[in-house]
């Protein structure tokens, strides 16, 4: 007899309806499962046998073929596990109940129970929008499952519980649909616990407040990394939309962790031996989305950004730019959305003693503008905020006086974030915008043309700064919730240029 | 450019890989230079080894009219000028010193040979508010004197970037004019031939080596009326440039710095020894006798006079300028910048601010 079960195969951040079909025949038993299944697919055999067996299910001793429709498409993982056995049991009579509309998603333990898997989000998502609205999922997903509304959900322990259940014998109530609290001031890096730093501070608020990225600059164990810290803790709160794209990101990674979704920004740091691959995506069989993708919404910290490599870093130019990276390989190609805020550091100089108040350095000109040449112009072109993070002195380390809470910036934070949405009417940040966009929200008085122009000639900055430096001006406006760009702004965003004229 | 034929003679003799001692020696046997030629055969000794081909080749140069000309339309192809001792442009001061070269190689305004000239050298290492108050003293010793330097980061550059808007720099080099370094100066190498002075003792083709650059400083002490040593510490070369124009009876001025400081070391020892001390333009005019009415005023807005009144004697932290100007951190900032962009602060790194200018 012949069965047909659904259940939902992931490329990239996508679902794809995967019919299980199970013919059983008679002849020498055997078990064929074809449909481009990949071995952690084929191992689903040995795992639906004994799940069977223990689940108090027969494995038949005939003939059984299994194809995972459409046959064209790669089949990884092993979310099949369910449907199989459900194909199997549908196919041997041992389950009479109509499953059609339904979705099978788990993998299988030997003794029948049903184990959660990754990517549980994405294919939720994009099985409602093929309107499937029935779905039978390990119990471990529940809470990540939880999240989307106008499904019913139903969470399974074991195989024995979802023959039950479509049996009728003991049916499972659905997942109730969970609401989502922005856990924003979870984090535990605040910025009263920075001493000092007040240039850094105001830097990292500008940035924040803007979407802009950001580099520091400073010698070592001044506070680069703690600043780059709280940076999550001053973002406005994630919205639900953004939550769910995080969540879809992590899930199909991997790294979702027991609360369902993601409820606070992600804080990547990669390691400056990150390859290009695990920094951007890809992966020898599943595309797995990189480092940018899963700071998605979130900060992407690179410490000390000269020792990475260099073909890792020019590949962030383009979803610097873009906010999104589309991953290509001979099996295809997928986008994984990648707007993330990217906050780098960095030393001053290969000692790192240059403009330290009280240690010497000992580095040439020359040996400065080599460690320095180690980013590329273009790279350093998209870090509109550059500022020097200075050595703390010991009293001012041991000093008690009180600096102010992230909470207190997080909320000046959103009233400018509040401002850029009526301005754009969408989520775009005063980062994003492009050349038609700063001639609309940009326009410059005479005065502050003049003192741009001038700082050009005197501090001798690129060209290419241009745009930059108006973009950060505008933000620091809406930090004051001033209507036109005056030439103070124009000012403080020239500041932040440091590198351009360092040494 | 027509060479007369003792120039020519000079420019001939210079062409050929020979140490300054054997050039001289040449010369004064010969008594005048356009003899050199003529008595080639008498004078040119018989030498085995390295010297002994290159004279040679020299006499080999001598049978036929091609070597000269060639010679000499290579030079012009490369707009070079050359100016031998025996030129009308060549400096009497230099003249004087007890090895003058033989050849200047210029290239730009060879004018400004004949001008007044003074010096002004650096390290490569050399704080940046120095770097800011030495620009600035070059652009106003400019307007009387012509710069003359090197072309080494740090000092000599911030030297020539001071003179550079007037054109009255002349940046010796230790290597011949074929070649650029340090290759980040090329750029300005180029400016300097087209407003100012690019001078070489040496052949266009010869390479950088680390002793012509002691050479080299006995051009540029011996080229000016006074030398100002901005930086230095105890082995430094400027710290040469320093005693030969000492030597030469040159005046020689030195910023002070601070006891303990490794980057100005050498200019406090200087100053101990024999040179002037110098904070300001005066310093240096006063000592020749010329008045320059100077000091154009800065507009200053009242948050920008109390940030830079602000700053103490030595580079100053922002949060410091902050507190004791009574103002906000950011507003500091913004007023810091504009100072920077009115050239009466530098930013010395690691937030830290110098004023080189007072209200």
């Amino acid at each position: 007899m012949l069965s047909k079960v659904t259940s939902f195969a992931l490329t990239g951040l996508d679902g794809v309806p995967v019919e299980a079909e199970t013919d059983i025949n008679n002849g020498i038993p055997s078990y064929e499962l074809v449909g481009l299944p990949d071995a952690a697919v084929k191992e689903s055999r040995e795992r639906v046998r004994s799940a069977l067996k223990n689940s108090g299910r027969k494995f038949p001793l005939q003939k059984i073929t299994v194809n995972l429709a459409p046959a064209d498409v790669r089949k990884e993982g092993s979310v099949f596990d369910l449907a199989i056995a459900v194909g199997i049991l549908k196919a041997t009579e041992q389950l009479a109940a109509d499953c059609t509309g339904i979705v099978f998603l788990g993998e299988l333990a030997l003794d029948g129970a049903l184990r959660s898997v990754t990517g549980i989000l994405p294919l939720l998502i994009s099985a409602k929008a093929a309107g499937f609205r029935k779905f039978i999922l390990p119990a471990g997903n529940a809470s990540e499952a939880s999240y989307i509304e106008g499904i019913e959900v139903y969470a399974a322990k074991s195989l024995r519980e979802v023959v039950d259940h479509l049996s009728g014998l003991a049916p499972l109530a659905p997942v109730p649909v969970g609401k989502y609290v922005s856990g924003g001031g979870a984090c535990k890096f605040d910025l009263a616990y920075v001493k000092g730093q007040a240039t850094a501070k105001r830097a990292l608020e500008v940035a924040v407040s803007g979407g802009h990225n950001i580099l520091l600059i400073g010698p070592p164990g001044t506070g680069k990394t703690m600043l780059a810290r709280c940076i999550p803790a001053i973002m406005p709160d994630m919205t639900f939309e953004e939550a769910l794209e995080v969540t879809k990101i992590h899930s199909v990674a991997g790294i979702l962790g027991s609360g369902g979704i993601v409820d606070q920004r992600p804080f990547r740091t990669p390691h400056h031996t990150a390859t290009t691959v695990s920094m951007c995506g890809g992966g020898t069989r599943a595309l797995k989305p990189g480092e940018i993708s899963l700071a998605h919404h979130g900060v992407l910290f690179l410490d000390e950004l000269p020792e990475y490599h260099r073909s890792t870093l020019e590949a962030l130019r383009q979803p610097l730019e873009d906010g999104v990276i589309t991953v290509t390989r001979s099996g295809g190609a997928v986008t994984f959305p990648a707007n993330f805020m990217l906050c780098a550091s960095m030393n001053p100089c290969p000692c790192g003693n240059y403009g330290s108040a009280d240690k010497v350095c000992t580095c040439t000109p020359a040996a400065i503008r080599k460690y320095r040449s180690r980013l590329s112009g273009p790279l350093l072109d998209r870090i509109d905020i550059q500022v020097e993070v200075d050595s703390v002195k010991y009293d001012d380390l041991a000093s008690d006086c009180l600096e102010e809470k992230s909470e207190v910036v997080k909320k000046r934070v959103e009233r400018a974030r509040e401002i850029q949405r009526e301005r754009f009417t969408d989520t775009r940040t005063n980062a994003d915008m492009g050349e038609r966009e700063l001639k609309a929200f940009c326009a410059l008085s005479k005065e502050c043309e003049n003192i741009l122009r001038m700082s050009f000639e005197s501090l001798k900055l690129s060209a290419r700064a241009r745009s930059r430096i108006i973009k950060v001006a505008r933000t620091i406006a809406d930090m004051e919730g001033a209507e036109q760009i005056r030439p103070e702004h124009i000012l403080e965003a020239v500041s932040y240029r440091r590198y351009d004229n360092m040494g | 450019m027509g060479y007369t034929k003792e120039e020519k003679a000079m420019i001939w003799l210079d062409s050929f890989p020979l140490d300054y001692a054997k050039k001289a020696a040449l010369l004064r046997a010969a008594k005048d230079p356009y003899l050199l030629a003529e008595r080639a055969e008498a004078l040119l000794p018989h030498e085995e080894g390295a010297a002994g081909k290159v004279f040679e080749k020299m006499l080999s140069s001598l049978d036929s009219a091609d070597y000269m000309k060639g010679l000499l339309a290579s030079y012009e192809k490369k707009e070079i000028v050359c100016v031998t001792c025996f030129s009308e442009h060549y400096p009497e001061a230099l003249r004087n010193i007890p090895d003058p070269p033989l050849v200047l190689y210029c290239r730009g305004n060879v004018r400004l040979l004949s001008e007044r000239k003074f010096a002004i050298v650096g390290s490569r290492k050399t704080d940046a508010d120095i770097l800011a108050r030495t620009e600035e003293i070059s652009r106003g010793l400019s307007r009387c004197f012509a710069i003359v330097t090197g072309i080494a980061e740090g000092g000599d550059t911030a030297a020539v970037r001071g003179a550079l808007e007037s054109g009255k720099i002349i940046s010796v080099l230790a290597y011949g004019l074929d070649h650029v370094y340090p290759a980040v100066n090329r750029d300005l190498l180029k400016k300097i031939a087209k407003n100012g002075l690019l001078v070489s003792e040496y052949i266009p083709s010869r390479k950088s080596e680390p002793y012509l650059f002691p050479a080299r400083n006995r051009i540029i002490a011996g080229l000016s009326e006074g030398v100002l040593v901005v930086s230095g510490g105890e082995k430094s070369g400027t710290r040469i440039t320093a005693r030969l124009a000492y030597e030469y009876g040159r005046d020689v001025f030195a910023f002070p710095y601070g006891i303990g400081s490794r980057t100005g070391a050498g200019c406090n020892r200087l100053i101990k020894e024999y040179a002037k001390l110098t904070e300001e333009l005066v310093d240096i005019t006063s000592a020749f006798g010329i008045n320059l009415t100077e000091k154009e005023e800065i507009e200053l807005t009242e948050n920008e006079k109390k940030a830079l009144s602000a700053i103490g004697e030595t580079p100053t932290h922002i949060s410091a300028i902050a507190e004791k100007a009574g103002l906000s951190v950011s507003s500091v900032q913004v007023c810091l910048t504009m100072l920077e962009m009115k050239k009466a602060v530098v930013s010395c790194g690691g937030n830290r601010y110098a004023a080189i200018r007072r209200p």
